[in-house]
């Protein structure tokens, strides 16, 4: 079905090879898990046999693709799309449409399918993900593993004979991760199509039997079943402190009967809870659950509508952002919608500089972490031009830098691999260590068991468990919550 | 709102043009809506009154109705004044209708079933779907900016510049990669292999269509009688 033989290729204005001497061979039917650390080039791979990557990308490239007979980099893109599908991360990103019909109706009408057809096709195709619900449903409403799911329909509906998945659950939480990958394995056994699914979650996808190909430095470095060694192992959990340090100073967050949110129905419920100095918290929950919108209370970006917050003994209601943030950290989800700055040194003391704390000694630690984190010598570059997980590094220097006492983290690790999450993750460990707070918005169970002394769970507004982490686990398990427990507590 | 745009501007007479403001004000509630639901209906009135007070005061020309000391009110003065206020007072409303009236995508879909080329109407339809999420985006940098300890209240251009090319650059950056991911999604999907397609959805002409299209060329078509019999 596919047939890459020697395939190369290196973006403009890069100076190392996205993709060098790639060679795979993909029967009809096959299902192949595509994996590695970001930047490895598998998102490239699956541009590459959607041909995307010789058209709308500039760059010098290298060997044959060919799918279903067709060489990819001569033939025309759209008769390429008749057989292969693209389904990409961000489902928000792929639609083309307002509604939930016109968008699986979209590339049927694009191909000119009579009326009739394309009718029968849209319910086809919402029925295989198990969509048909939402059919007359504007794609704004919906929710972020339903926006997957009609992607994936919208997709599906053109019957292609290759269906790749690039990080389809990158944005999703661990319920609609799970339903995601339901889906994907509903497809296979509906209909015999080949399907590649480049992804970091391999756990989910084992029970599955997959192919699994594994890259590195934009090179096939494993090509074959799933063995033993592929089986992810629970590491040792290793919190900084088990039990906060209570001072006089009281404690670093106080949260009363917390209410938040524009509408009639508020995102938060009645919070109430406490944090103290020392503690690293894990919120987990459901997107939409009220995660990022505590978060941002705490920073006073949102005010309560009942209740009151108060951080490090300032009551958010009477304290600007600015001012309150000299104290308070946060790194928000997307790297790209938090760099200002022209230069990665710029970018690393921008908050610093802005608070009027850019003195010696901070420069000093802003070079020391610069340099650990890889960065030392591309202090010069603008921020745009790292890459993905670099940019992440920045973020959180960024935030260190000014040695804030509370450090709130909103999803940070989403479309990191293993290497560089744990290498954030220690970051912020060693930070709680000299007395710093940490407040990390979390959906991996693993790296919550393995970092976080404490466990905040959100289900409905409201928080349903907050406890220690272990103990937080149970609970979890109690009220049914399988997909947020760490593997060696899940059932299966 | 097209026709009753022109037709507010060619109508002969100040009074008429109050007329037609009845006509367009009458239409909300038959429309099932609610003058409530404009926005800002005070400071609407409160300009349209202004200008129409301005006209009054600064138009010499015609009779003198009333004479207060070096100021005259005259008989074209209230003329002008009534055309201005009513006038704007018209365009607004006739906005507000029509924004409230019409789903845009339909319109685009309405549009593209009508002839305009399919390129341009999904052009509208990716702006109506990517404003709201620059919005919401923009929002994000704001918070940011404002966590890194930006302050935004400052009075000097060249800081307000640079406060503005941070802000629009995450924004930009943003921007770029979603092109790319559409980009790959639209041609995936045959987008622009044809130079026509295919539409599930049809927009149906309602008979409420019909009425108000027949009763605003009437309207045109009376006043148009109107200037030519003058």
């Amino acid at each position: 079905m596919i047939s890459i033989e020697g395939l190369g290729f290196r973006f403009q204005g890069s100076p190392q090879y996205a993709l060098r001497g790639v060679n795979l061979d993909i029967a009809p039917g096959e299902f192949v898990v595509i994996t590695g650390p970001s930047g490895c080039g598998k998102s490239t791979l699956a541009l590459a046999i959607g041909g995307y990557l010789f058209r709308q990308y500039d760059g010098e490239a290298t060997g044959r693709v060919r799918v279903a007979g067709m060489d990819v980099r001569q033939c025309p893109i759209y008769d390429v799309a008749e057989v292969v599908g693209l389904v990409q991360q961000n489902p928000e990103a792929q639609f083309c449409t307002l509604t939930v019909q016109d968008e699986v109706a979209f590339g049927l009408e694009n191909r000119r399918l009579p009326r009739e057809e394309i009718r029968r096709r849209i319910s086809w195709a919402l029925e295989v993900v198990g969509a048909s619900h939402l059919i007359e449903q504007p794609l704004a409403t919906l929710s972020g593993g339903e926006k997957q799911k009609v992607a994936i329909a919208a997709i599906m509906a053109a019957k292609p004979q290759v269906l790749i998945f690039d990080e389809p659950t990158s944005n999703l939480d661990p319920t609609a991760t799970a339903e995601v990958f339901k889906v994907i394995a509903h497809i296979r056994s509906k209909a015999r199509i080949t399907v590649l699914v480049i992804e970091h979650k391999v756990d989910y996808l084992l029970p599955f039997k997959p192919r699994l190909v594994a890259m590195k430095q934009g090179g096939i470095v494993y090509d074959g079943p799933v063995t033993e060694a592929h089986r992810p192992r629970p590491l040792p959990a290793r919190p900084p402190s088990r039990s906060p340090i209570t001072t006089s100073a009281g404690p670093v967050v106080r949260v009363e009967d917390l209410y938040v949110g524009y509408n009639a129905t508020p995102v938060l419920q009645g919070v109430s809870l406490e944090i103290h100095r020392g503690e690293f918290v894990a919120v987990m929950g459901d997107n939409g659950s009220g995660k990022t919108t505590f978060l941002q209370s705490l920073l006073g970006l949102l005010k309560p509508n009942r209740g009151r917050v108060e951080v490090l003994g300032q009551d958010t209601r009477h304290i600007s952002v600015s001012r309150l943030a000299r104290q308070v950290g946060f790194v928000f989800q997307n790297p790209d919608h938090q760099l200002f700055a022209e230069s990665v040194w710029q970018e690393a003391t921008f908050a610093p500089r802005n608070f009027g704390a850019l003195d010696e000694v901070t420069q000093a630690q802003v070079e020391a972490l610069l340099a650990r984190c890889g960065l030392g010598d591309r202090q010069h570059d603008h921020p745009y031009r790292l890459s993905y997980g670099e940019k992440r590094r920045l973020n959180l220097i960024s935030v260190l830098a000014y040695v804030p006492q509370l450090i709130l983290v909103d999803e940070m690790l989403i479309g990191q691999d293993a290497e560089n999450a744990a290498f954030l993750l220690e970051l912020l460990r060693e930070r709680v260590k000299q007395g710093g707070t940490v407040i990390m918005v979390n959906h991996d169970p693993e790296v919550t068991r393995r970092y976080a002394s404490r466990l905040i769970f959100f289900n409905g507004s409201r928080t349903v468990v907050d406890a220690p982490t272990e103990e937080g686990f149970q609970q979890l398990a109690a009220l049914g919550q399988e997909v947020y427990l760490p593997s060696i507590r899940r059932r299966h | 709102m097209l026709f009753g745009t022109i037709l507010v501007f060619v109508v002969p007479s100040p009074w008429l043009v109050l007329a037609v403001l009845g006509l367009v004000l009458l239409a909300f509630p038959v429309a099932g809506l609610h003058l409530g639901q404009v926005r800002g209906t005070r400071l609407l009135t409160t300009t349209a009154l202004l200008l129409g007070v301005l006209q009054i005061l600064f138009v010499r020309q015609g009779a003198v109705l009333v004479q207060i000391g070096p100021l005259a009110l005259t008989a074209d003065g209230v003329k002008a004044g009534v055309y201005v206020a009513g006038r704007f007072l018209n365009v607004v409303f006739l906005s507000y209708l029509f924004v409230l009236t019409t789903d845009p995508n339909s319109l685009a879909y309405a549009l593209m079933q009508m002839g305009l080329p399919y390129r341009y109407g999904f052009t509208l339809i990716t702006a109506l779907r990517l404003v709201p999420i620059f919005e919401q985006e923009g929002q994000i940098v704001y918070s940011a900016q404002l966590a890194r300890g930006v302050q935004y209240d400052t009075r000097s251009p060249g800081r307000f510049l640079s406060l503005a090319r941070q802000f629009f650059l995450p924004l930009l950056v943003s921007a770029l990669g979603k092109v790319d991911a559409l980009a790959v999604s639209m041609e995936g999907r045959c987008f622009g292999k044809y130079p026509t397609r295919t539409f599930l959805r049809v927009v149906h002409v309602t008979r409420q269509d019909v009425t108000a299209t027949i009763l605003l060329l009437l309207c045109l078509a009376a006043t148009a009688g109107t200037l030519i019999a003058f």
